[in-house]
This record gives C-alpha cells, structure tokens and sequence, in this order.
C-alpha cells in the first residue's frame, strides 16, 4: 500500500467543488494561505523541533520576485493545489481526517476543506447505509449457494438454511483503523455465529419452531464478535429466510408433515363418528325414558280407572244384587249375541243327521256389512226387534232342525 | 528571469531531499526504518517522520486485523475416523514489527503460510480427540478458544498475535452426506408411519369409546325405562286389587263379563248354542224353567 496514494483506503476525496454545496460559503482563499503556512509552521515546529527541512514556500514577497507571467502559474498551481483540499461529507456520513497518516479529527456532514495531499488525506465512512449480507443465496432465496446454504445440526442432520444480516457502522474510526476489509468479516463473521447456533440445535426445532429464537441468538453472537474484533460495525437484524430439509429428503419432510395431518385428519373423522353416535344414543335413552314414563302414566290411569268403573257398579250391584247381576249378564249375552253369527241347536235330536256347512257360513259371515258389524259392537241398549238376517238363519235353523 | 533556471533546479533538488528524508506512517501502520539493510529503528507512532534520504529505507506494515480464509475445506479426521470437512477463519494481527520482519521477512503470504500449517495442524489434533457431534455442536466454542490459544503461544515468535480462530463450516464429505440424507429420509419415515398409525389408533380408539357410550347410555336408559314401568305396574296392580277386594266374587263375574263382550264381537265368530243354556230358557219356556225340569 502504497504511501503516496491520496486515495488511501476506500472512499476518495471529491474533487474541488464549487460554491454553495455545502453549509458554508467559499473560504477566502488569502485567508486559507496563511492559515496553511500557520499550520505547517506549527507542525514542523512541533514535530521535530524546526530540525526538519526548512521548505516554507515563501510568501507574498518572494512571488513578487520571479515577475508577472510565473508568478501567476505558480499562483494557479497553488489555487488548484489548495482547491483539492475540499470534500463533500452528505448527510449520514463521517469524514476521518488524517494528518500525516494520523488520525486528526472526524468531521460532521457538510462542504469541508482539509489541507490538501501530501499534508492530510480522509475517508468517508457512510454510517446510515444499512448494508446487508445474504448468505446461502444471492438476490433471490431461491437462488441458493448449496455450498454456504447447507448446515450440520445437533443431531446429524442436514439443513439448508438463507438468512441475511443488516448491519450498518456505528463507529466509523473503529471501521477504518481496527480491520482490514471489515465488510468481508462481517461475512464470515455471520456465516461462522449463524453455523455454531445451528450446530447446537436439533433440526425439527430449527424447520418448526424456534427461527426467531435461532436469529436472536446467532445476532448476539456476531455482535459479540464484532465487538471482540472491534469492526465498528452494529449488527441491526438476522433475519432466516427460509429454513428447509435439504432437496434430496424435502420429499420424504413433506410427507412426514402430510402423515401429521393425516393423523389429524383420522382423529377427527374419529371424533366426528363419536359426535354422531353419542347424542343419537341419548336421544334413542331420553325416547325410552319418555315411553315407560308414558306407559307408567297410562297404565296407573287404566288402572285408577278400571278400579273406579268396578267401585261405582259394586255399589249398585250391592243395593240390589240379584237383578243387577241378571241384568248385566243378559247385557252381556245380547251385546255378544247381537254382533256375532250363531246357530242354535237342539242336542236331544242328536241322533239325526246334521248337516252343516261351517265354511260357508263363515264366508257369508265375512262378506257381512261392515256398518252392520259395527253398529252391533256398540253396546247398545236391548233391541227387542232382530235384523232380517238373523231372523232368517234363526229360520234356516228351525229349517234345518226339521 | 535569468535566475529562473537556478532557482527551478534548486527547488528540484530540495523537494527530492525532503522527499527522500520524510516518511509517513498511518495511523493503521507501523514502519521499520532499515539503515543499509540493518533494523534501525521501529516507527509504532502514526505521523510524519525523517530518515536519512539514500541511507536508510523504510517498509510499513499493517497493523490492522488480518484475515487468514481457509480457500478449500480442510479435511480431518474425528473420533471413530468419520471424515469432516472443515472450513475455518483466522482472524491475525501483527504485535512485534520486528520479530514479524526477521521471521517471516514481512511477507505476509508467508506469514499466512505459517499460520495455516499451526491452524491445521492444531485443528487436526483437537478433533481427532473429539467425536463429530462434539465437534458439531457441544465443543465447537471449546475447540475454537483451545486452538487460538495454541496457535498463538505458538505465533507470538513470530510476532504475531492470533486474535480468534473461527470455525465456518463444518460439512460431512459429499459420500458421507449421501448417507445422512439416506438416515434422514428413513427416520422421516419411521415418524411418518408412526404419525399415521397412531392416529389410526387414536381414530379406533375414539370410536370405540363413542360405541362404549352409547352402549352404556342405552342400557341405563333402558334399566331407567323398567324402573319406571315396573313402578306404573306396580301402582296398577295396587289399584287393581284394593278396588277388587272388595267383592271378589261380584268382580270375576263383572269382569268375565267384559271379556265376552270383548272377545265375541263379530261376524266372524259364530256360536253353536244349546237351546237349553240359561240364556235362553225362556226361548223355550216363557216361565224360564229349564228343560231339565221338562224332561
């Protein structure tokens, strides 16, 4: 490196800038001489106790000397000389002076003059750009770099993992003096943190679970780091882009998550089939339940009743028994003898042949009104007059006694 | 103007003394100021300094914090003789410009030469000692600070000072890889097949639970229903016979009566009567005495 180099390091000094560019006027160039010649007088004087070469240009006198046409040249050298001393540092940016190599002072934004190379030279360091760093990919996640991307976990396995890191310079001396290319550790930095975090961590927490967890970690360290090497740079985020199982298993990872939902899936379906059968089956107990309550209440009902009917009849039955049984059973007999079909018989001509044909009769029996059949199944009161039918079979019999 | 010539030439002459007789070294470099070869003086201080022009040359150095980047993966040996490739950074800086200088002649390759063989070498015993989960995971930050503190001791004779030794990568072989993938796969397998058949077994079990209930809960409503009939029966039945008690005989004659009516009741039923049953004797007699009698 060479020493000669104005544009020592990285940013070089902007070239001489017109008016106006920055907070403040153009400095009067007379005044700008003598506060150069006062400087260097000071600092050769300081230095080495004016033992030094003794090389102060000479002032306005002398230049009077060498006459008009070379006065002026060395007059515009001179200008363009001192010219070259101003630099522009933008807003979010800090200039490092140096003066003979050695750190002089840090400048804020805004035009600033500096005495021009060999005597000072500055860099600019920009404090405000975030810069990132992408590793295991380039641009795009999907554009990987298998090489940085794939990763050892705790437990043997084999991850692919993107993340980027933002950084951005916190303190620009740090950044320019402590490291060589600190942009390029920072690099390695972040590779070397994010790959010890992951080596100490189990696969399935870094695909489904813990991601933040692993960026917080893995920041902590590079910042520690950082702060060991004294890069003067702060890490602002790491962020995981994207955390797989590498391509040749994605397969065998997808279906292992697809299992996890078919088990979810079966557990439901298990679940549905239980909520379908538990309430019909509360339904079918609160149906039964409801039954045999009914059946309790009617048949206490049928009961209480029966049992009042037969009390009310056995006080009657009590004031007059015989007639009141004789009536009933002949009630009785005339209700069932009016509604069913009948033959009468003498038994003492049982000697005689009889013919009868039951079949037929039953046929005609069914073939019988219904209307008929019904009105006699009503209890009705004691008809003395027989239906015409009756009459006839009650002939047909005596017919058929004969 | 005559005197310009003279005067140009002087100034020619000047500035290349004094350019010759000053040096400066930056604020992130030392120098070595050599007189005829010999080390004359060491310059730790950033600014401007004299020398003699012609006489003594100087060389800087860096100071800053050097970097010593592994280009390939280096590839050891663990514990069990599994093969691992690794690939690591060495973060350096020079404390002792003079011993740099006699050591390694300031060349820097050579310094990062030196280095590697110290770096590799330590490295190779560490893990050698270790097994690969060691190295992966448990001891990574342990083999880290051992190696850096070896490799410094180590370097401090040459005048350099090792400020970290860090692991990047360390990667399985790519044959090697193929076989971890290969267990990954299998072992995602096995849980795959276990996610399903524990669900299968979670689903039955749910079932099966579900028919359980239902069974339970149609058997106690079922036991509940007989209760409750049993009590209407019961009831019934008490009713019954506190009713029937009463006259026992009225009521089977009552009740006989009204299961004829209820039993003969249609067409369809016929009847053979004897004309001398007591209904109907007075079909027969108008005084309703029975044939018997007339016999």
């Amino acid at each position: 490196m060479s020493l000669n180099d104005p544009n020592w390091g990285r940013g070089g000094p902007r070239g001489p800038q017109g008016p106006g560019g920055g907070n403040q006027g153009p400095p009067d160039l007379d005044e700008l001489w003598r506060n150069f010649n006062r400087k260097l007088n000071e600092m050769f004087r300081g230095r080495r106790g004016g033992g030094g070469a003794d090389e102060p240009p000479g002032g306005g006198p002398s230049a009077k000397a060498f006459g008009g046409g070379a006065g002026v040249l060395v007059a515009l050298v001179l200008a363009v000389w001192l010219a070259s001393g101003f630099y522009i540092v933008v807003e979010g940016q800090r200039g490092v002076v140096l003066t003979f190599g050695k750190l002089s002072e840090e400048t804020q934004p805004g035009l600033r003059w500096r005495m021009p190379w060999p005597i000072q030279s500055h860099e600019i360091v920009n404090l405000q750009q975030v810069r990132t760093i992408e590793v295991g990919y380039r641009n795009n996640v999907r554009t990987k770099v298998l090489k940085e991307s794939l990763m050892l976990t705790d437990d043997e396995n084999i991850v692919d993992l993107q993340f980027a890191v933002q950084f951005t310079v916190k303190d620009a001396r740090d950044y320019v003096f402590n490291v060589r290319r600190p942009d390029e550790t920072a690099m390695q930095i972040a590779e070397s943190a994010m790959r010890e975090v992951i080596g100490k961590s189990r696969m399935d927490a870094i695909l489904y679970e813990t991601q933040v967890d692993i960026a917080n970690r893995a920041h902590e360290l590079m910042q520690s780091i950082h702060d060991r090497y004294g890069t003067g740079i702060q890490v602002s985020t790491v962020t995981i882009q994207n955390a797989q199982p590498p391509e040749q298993v994605q397969a065998a990872f997808d279906d292992a998550v697809k299992a996890g939902q078919d088990r979810e899936r079966q557990k439901n379906e298990g679940q549905a089939y239980a909520n379908d059968v538990i309430p019909r089956a509360r339904g079918a107990a609160s149906r039964l339940g409801q039954e045999a309550e009914g059946y309790k209440q009617r048949v206490i009902a049928n009961a209480e009743g029966d049992a009042s009917r037969f009390q009310q009849v056995l006080a009657e039955y009590a004031k007059a028994p015989a007639v009141t049984r004789e009536r009933i059973y002949i009630e009785t007999m005339q209700q069932v003898l009016a509604s069913t079909s009948k033959i009468m018989m003498d038994y003492r001509g049982a000697g005689n042949l009889l013919y009868l044909p039951l079949d037929k009769i039953m046929q005609q029996a069914g073939a019988a009104p219904l209307t008929d059949a019904q009105s006699s199944q009503r209890p009705s009161e004691p008809t003395p007059d027989l239906g015409p039918r009756s009459r006839e079979s009650l002939r047909g019999r005596e017919r058929g006694e004969r | 103007m005559k005197a310009l010539g003279p005067v140009v030439a002087i100034l020619v002459v000047v500035l290349l003394l004094v350019s010759g007789a000053l040096f400066t070294v930056d604020q992130r470099q030392n120098a070595i100021v050599f007189q005829l070869g010999e080390v004359k003086e060491v310059v730790t201080k950033p600014g401007l300094n004299f020398k003699w022009p012609l006489l003594q040359n100087v060389r800087l150095f860096d100071m800053r914090i050097l970097t010593y980047d592994d280009v390939e993966p280096l590839r050891f040996l663990t514990q069990g003789n599994r093969p691992v490739l690794v690939d690591s950074f060495v973060k350096w800086r020079i404390t002792d410009v003079r011993q740099y200088f006699i050591s390694v002649q300031g060349d820097e390759f050579r310094a990062a030469t030196r280095i590697r063989q110290t770096v590799s070498g330590t490295l190779r015993e560490q893990f050698g000692v270790r097994t690969l989960h060691e190295v992966v995971s448990g001891e990574r930050d342990v083999i880290m600070n051992q190696v850096r503190e070896l490799v410094d001791l180590d370097l401090k004779r040459i005048g350099v000072e090792i400020i970290d030794v860090r692991l990047k990568r360390v990667d399985l072989p790519q044959e090697v890889s193929e076989s971890v993938y290969g267990r990954m796969q299998a072992e995602r397998k096995r849980l795959a097949n276990e996610l399903r058949a524990t669900g299968a077994a979670e689903a039955e079990r749910i079932r099966a639970d579900a028919d359980r209930q239902r069974e339970v809960i149609l058997a106690e409503a079922y036991r509940d229903a007989q209760r409750v009939r049993g009590e209407g029966d019961a009831k019934a039945a008490n009713t019954y016979a506190a009713a029937f008690s009463k006259n026992p005989e009225f009521y089977s004659f009552y009740r006989s009566m009204e299961a004829y009516r209820s039993t003969f009741r249609g067409r369809t039923d016929l009847m053979l009567l004897e004309s001398n049953s007591d209904f109907l004797r007075y079909f027969r007699d108008s005084l309703g005495r029975q044939s018997s009698t007339r016999k």
